[in-house]
């Protein structure tokens, strides 16, 4: 066999050892070692043949070795089952919170990796000025769907207001659009009026001009997608022009990402004087109310009669952009109320502190209790914030209607059942060490219920306490209890180790 | 008294063998005819059930013979035990692995 390979098997066979050993626990892993590898060198002396390497031998000692796995494995078992239940996650009140930090740590820093909770933690971006209204016509029930006229607009803009100091518009098509590179591609357009984005009070990255007032050529937004795809992330893109629709217009900036919340999914926005707006077609008027206009709105909502030239009545809707702006603080704040509105109807509010006789935990004992269960709470809240948001922008990057479905839903189901297991957890935790309590042990049987009790015993394994839960709840007997034990019991839990 | 555990095919070749004489991993293995993946895991499992017991070969006499020590196993008095009561389980396991005493007789 070419010595060169007879090598390479050597180190695969001593990289083996090495890989298996870590799996070993710490205190057994030298004597393993050396065992493995006295066996090991055995193995070599018995499979080596007496003129010189062979393939057959090398894959001999080989496949000796790889059996090395499977005993650390087989060891690492072992340890496992040896390692009492005291160590467990479950058992002491440190390595809850441990555990619980932990989750909120994983969740969270998910959170950071990804795009739309990013978008999201920067309210700035995407909250609209206060009091601004998407007009509608009442007849529609979609609120998608584009009602108004760009002739209507500018009779609205045209005459004098009481209840509106600003009106915008905008109306979605197909264009082509061509890069100077030579790129081009049909892509939505939102065609609107320059004051547009002024009007929302939306931020234009890479701070360019929007209102296209003076300029001979409209002013153009393109969206974060268009930008990376088309221009490859130029900071420099602002001022340059490109063709929309076979029109020159100046890239004035980029919208940040995940910023409009407003119908329509534009690429681009051309924002053009009011008289370049195409007469033809419906679109969407923003409009900005005054204090007397605010006065008159009512669940977010306000309802307009636009009046004809021959006095007949239009009746229109004026929907506030606070709904769809609120971002997921709202939601989670929804949600965490109903889970808390919930929670009676899953378990019961009552954490069992009854003893059995009148002994009763000294008050900064409770206090810890208290203290505990509060912490345990604390942690809980921003792991179904960070874990709902996780859920909701997992395969979306915007704040889709789908994703809010997603983070209303695991935020009330995280929430809800977070809070039922802090509760059942709480009933089950000594209320002196705060440890779990284990070893159930069933008592009695369900025909002693009125002569005696029945129902399980729970240990502490510090020896503090036991926990006695009724197998039938009756009038004298209907919630847990615990049972403190004295000093008379120490001798059992002599080697626990558990203070 | 310590109930007798139930011991797997492989468990009861593997206690035979050391029974036999063979009383280090690699012999078990030839002897056997196992791979070594699973004699060393039985042979964890058999030791912390106290059937059998190991020890290391005295330094001095590996580097007399120029060689490492070897880690030698034994039977325990509850290993011996539980190989006479597996002997009625499987009858062949004397046949396949003659004990020193069968070899004698």
């Amino acid at each position: 066999m070419n010595p060169s390979l007879a090598f390479l098997l050597r180190g695969l066979q001593q990289r083996l050892l090495s890989s298996a050993s870590p799996l070993v626990p710490a205190k057994e892993r030298a004597e393993w070692r050396r065992e493995w590898q006295s066996e090991l060198w055995h193995v070599r002396q018995a499979c080596a043949p007496i003129d010189g390497d062979s393939w057959r031998a090398e894959r001999q000692v080989t496949a000796f070795c790889v059996g090395a796995i499977q005993d650390a494995i087989c060891l690492r078992r072992h340890a496992w089952q040896r390692t009492p239940p005291f160590y467990s996650l479950q058992g002491s009140a440190s390595k809850c919170l441990l555990l619980l930090v932990a989750i909120l740590a994983g969740s969270y820093a998910l959170a950071l990796l990804l795009p739309g909770v990013r978008v999201e933690s920067h309210p700035s971006w995407y909250q609209v000025r206060p009091g601004t209204i998407l007009i509608q016509d009442a007849r529609y029930n979609n609120e998608a769907a584009a009602t108004i006229s760009a002739d209507r607009y500018r009779l609205w803009k045209a005459k004098r207001q009481r209840y509106f100091d600003g009106f915008a518009f905008y109306q979605m098509s197909k264009q082509s659009v061509s890069a100077g590179s030579g790129a081009e591609a049909g892509l939505a357009i939102a065609s609107g009026s320059s004051n547009l984005f002024a009007m929302l009070g939306l931020q234009v990255q890479l701070n360019g001009r929007t209102d296209a007032r003076g300029s001979t050529t409209p002013s153009v937004i393109l969206s974060q997608e268009i930008w990376k795809r088309f221009f490859k992330s130029d900071p420099a893109i602002a001022g340059s022009t490109i063709q929309v629709g076979g029109r020159l217009a100046t890239i004035a900036g980029v919208e940040p990402d995940g910023a409009w919340r407003l119908p329509g999914r534009p690429d681009v926005w051309l924002l053009e004087p009011d008289s370049e707006i195409k007469s033809s077609g419906v679109g969407y008027v923003v409009a900005h109310l005054t204090a007397l206009g605010r006065s008159e709105m009512w669940a977010h909502r306000v309802h307009i009669t636009d009046y004809n030239e021959d006095d007949t009545g239009q009746d229109l809707w004026g929907i506030s952009f606070e709904e769809r702006t609120r971002g997921p603080w709202g939601v989670y704040q929804f949600t965490v109320m109903l889970a808390f509105l919930a929670l009676p109807a899953i378990t019961s509010f009552s954490l069992g502190e009854y003893s059995v006789s009148s002994h009763r935990p000294s008050w900064p004992r409770r206090l810890r209790c208290w203290g505990f269960l509060a912490a345990k709470i604390a942690l809980l809240l921003p792991i179904v914030y960070y874990a709902s948001l996780d859920l909701a922008f997992w395969f979306t990057t915007r704040y889709s209607p789908a994703a809010q479905y997603i983070q209303l839903l695991s935020s009330f189901s995280i929430c809800l059942f977070g809070l039922q297991w802090t509760l059942l957890d709480q009933r089950q935790r000594c209320p002196v060490c705060l440890r779990r309590v284990s070893n159930p042990a069933r008592v009695g049987h369900a025909s002693w219920t009125f002569l005696a009790w029945n129902g399980t015993e729970l240990m502490c394994l510090g020896g503090h306490t036991l926990l006695l839960v009724p197998g039938l709840p009756t009038s004298w007997f209907s919630t847990q209890r615990w049972l403190y034990l004295d000093a008379t019991w120490d001798f059992l839990f002599a080697g626990s180790g558990v203070g | 008294m310590a109930k007798e555990p139930n011991l797997s095919h492989t468990a009861a070749i593997i206690l035979q063998a050391i029974n036999a004489g063979f009383f280090y991993g690699f012999s078990i293995m030839e002897m056997t005819g196992l791979p070594s993946g699973t004699v060393y895991p039985a042979m964890r499992r058999l030791e912390r059930d106290e059937l059998i017991r190991s020890h290391w070969e005295r330094q001095s006499i590996a580097e007399a013979e120029q060689r490492p020590a070897r880690k030698y196993y034994k039977l325990t008095a509850l290993g011996k035990a539980t190989i006479e009561a597996s002997r009625k389980r499987y009858p062949l396991l004397e046949r396949l692995i003659p004990s020193e005493e069968a070899k004698s007789v």
